[in-house]
């Protein structure tokens, strides 16, 4: 086992009926490495983060994080191996807290579960950890707001953020910057990539702005109809026929 | 100084002590109105106050059925449709065992507590495989199982088959007959109990989390909780309460109608919450008292067609106050607030122009 290869998956297949929605793809991710799937829509690439999350069982092959088969493991153990996943379309509580939904990421992973004699509020540890998450994300004005009543873009900065609290290895980043404000987008990408460089974090990101993919991405892996069409450099990606003319229509050219 | 401190922390619970205050008092002011004095009171000699306390006793027993069904409803958001056995298991389990089976209170209520457990388990057998109103259906089943087992003639000796179980003779030292007042503050000092347990859940690690379940529980197991494991904690302490308040109602009805086993018995509930607030725990409090009184007085002052009337009210009260009574208040409170400063510098203004 490679020691630098932190989440690797072998032969991983997802039929769903007749459709097969993730076709076979082997895929090495390296440890501390901002890994970027890229691929034209229904290319399969949220279905395979769902199968490395664990939120979708696999029809056949292999999910190895840290040279641990964690194929069959239920979703809710997924953080407690040191894997955090955001989600396209917005997944917060909406009734609760900005502070509390971060609270509860914090607290997911604590001892403290099952001490229901106690106030929550008892906790400061988790507490002095939200207010931390809060900082770094930048939403720490809204703390006792809904969460409902945030705009976009920062529930966007939530989501980040509980995934964030229980300070993970690897981030699984599925579209962080959908539906954000064009304006907002380079905000986020420096953040993900300060936490990337600065924590020692293994970012996996699924991404459509090209240009965002391009300049900071290690490693890029296209997929399209299902399986892997190219992984490479990111300039690789960038000069490589087969992608262009799949992904992009060969008509967009690319300017790394 | 510490005479500051003992005040600052009486202000925030203002309102439940007077309420405290008001319900401790009652049968005493109550027999006063009836020219009954204090010691006549609580030597159980005033007619007039013993029914109230009736009527009041019945309230907290209402009062803990709803709590239980709030904690599962309003906070997991676990909508079943036979939470009436696990009130039903509590009342014909002391009626059975303090007949049939000699059973002293303390070992009844140690078989109440083992039952309360494993029919939290058996709804946590379906738990992990049926969701929203799948849950509620395989619920409403396996209380309408429990309901035939009541009804059904074999089990006629134990549970009295469809007439319901009678004959029942509580404890003398807690009679409903002859020891009123004392099983007044008994089951008043009991809900308090529970609704300070229950307050103190949802804020707790624990219950901020069946919360967290009830608004997006998958986000809830991608964050590492394990939910399950809170539902049937939650699904526990409400069985626990509800068979509980069930064991009151025995004790203090000589009678359980095999009604409280049904389908009807778990919208009361239902319709408690409704009016009083989903998901406010004071809200089954308030409830209770609005639901039995209007009931009462309904009956008492129209005779049979009450219940019309009964549902015309509760369907105006889902209409005009669809968050419940309590609900609707802590939403409104506010503005009602800026209304009274509004109407207050009006009234300023016009005095001025005077």
């Amino acid at each position: 086992m490679d020691p630098e290869i932190i989440f690797e998956t072998v032969n991983l297949r997802k039929e769903f009926g007749a459709l097969v929605a993730v076709d076979d793809v082997s895929l090495k991710v390296h440890k501390n490495s901002l890994h970027a799937i890229i691929g034209p829509n229904g290319a399969g690439k949220t279905t395979f983060f769902n199968l490395l999350s664990g939120n979708l069982e696999p029809t056949a092959g292999q999910v190895i994080y840290k040279g641990r088969d964690i194929t069959h493991q239920p979703v809710h153990r997924t953080i407690h191996f040191g894997v955090g996943r955001s989600f396209q379309i917005t997944n917060i509580f909406p009734n609760l807290t900005v502070f509390e939904n971060v609270r509860l990421a914090c607290q997911a992973l604590g001892a403290d579960n099952f001490k229901f004699w106690q106030a929550a509020s008892a906790f400061k540890k988790y507490e002095q950890r939200t207010w931390e998450v809060l900082e770094r994300v930048g939403l720490k004005e809204r703390a006792f707001d809904f969460a409902r009543t945030l705009p976009h873009g920062d529930q966007r900065k939530l989501e980040l953020g509980m995934i964030l609290a229980p300070d993970p290895e690897v981030l699984l980043l599925d579209e962080p910057t959908a539906g954000m404000a064009a304006e907002q987008v380079p905000e986020l990408i420096a953040l993900i990539q300060e936490i990337q460089r600065a924590g020692d974090k293994t970012v996996m990101l699924v991404e459509h702005n090209m240009n965002v993919v391009m300049s900071v991405s290690d490693r890029i892996t296209v997929m399209h109809q299902g399986a892997v069409l190219a992984e490479g450099a990111p300039a690789e990606i960038a000069a490589n026929k087969e992608v262009q003319v799949a992904y992009l229509g060969g008509l967009y050219e690319l300017n790394v | 100084m510490a005479k500051n401190k003992f005040f600052s922390a009486l202000k925030p619970n203002q309102g439940s002590l007077i309420t405290l205050a008001v319900f401790i008092l009652l049968p005493f002011v109550v027999g006063l109105f009836n020219g009954a004095s204090p010691a006549q009171v609580w030597t159980n000699g005033s007619g007039q106050s013993k029914f109230i306390q009736g009527l009041a006793i019945e309230i907290f027993i209402l009062a803990l059925y709803a709590l239980s069904y709030d904690l599962i409803f309003g906070f997991t958001g676990l909508l079943s449709f036979g939470h009436s056995m696990f009130f039903a298991v509590g009342a014909y389990l002391t009626g059975i065992l303090l007949k049939n089976f000699g059973f002293s209170l303390g070992a009844t209520f140690g078989m109440i507590f083992l039952a309360g457990i494993l029919q939290a388990l058996l709804f946590g057998m379906v738990l992990p495989r049926v969701k929203g109103i799948t849950f509620a259906l395989v619920t409403l089943g396996m209380a309408s199982v429990f309901h035939v087992l009541v009804i059904s003639s074999e089990l006629g000796p134990y549970t009295g088959s469809d007439v319901g179980l009678q004959g029942v003779v509580a404890p003398e030292f807690i009679s409903p007959a002859s020891q009123r007042l004392r099983l007044y503050f008994v089951t008043l000092a009991i809900l308090i109990a529970v609704f300070m347990l229950y307050k103190r859940f949802v804020n707790s690690p624990t219950g901020r989390v069946c919360t967290a379940i009830r608004e997006n529980e998958g986000r809830a197991l991608m964050l590492g909780y394990n939910t399950f494991y809170f539902k049937l904690a939650a699904l526990a302490l409400s069985s626990l309460t509800a068979a509980l308040a069930g064991m009151l109602h025995t004790i203090y009805q000589p009678i359980v109608s095999p009604n409280v086993a049904g389908l009807g018995y778990t919208v009361t509930a239902l319709l408690i919450i409704l009016i009083g607030g989903v998901g406010t725990l004071n809200g089954a409090l308030v409830g209770a008292v609005v639901f039995r009184l209007l009931d009462y007085g309904l009956r008492r002052y129209i005779g049979e067609s009450a219940s019309f009337i009964n549902g015309a009210v509760y369907v105006a009260i889902v209409l005009f106050l669809p968050f419940g009574i309590v609900g609707t208040w802590r939403l409104k409170s506010a503005q009602i607030r800026q209304g009274w400063e509004r109407l207050a510098k009006l009234w300023l203004i016009g005095n001025r122009r005077d």
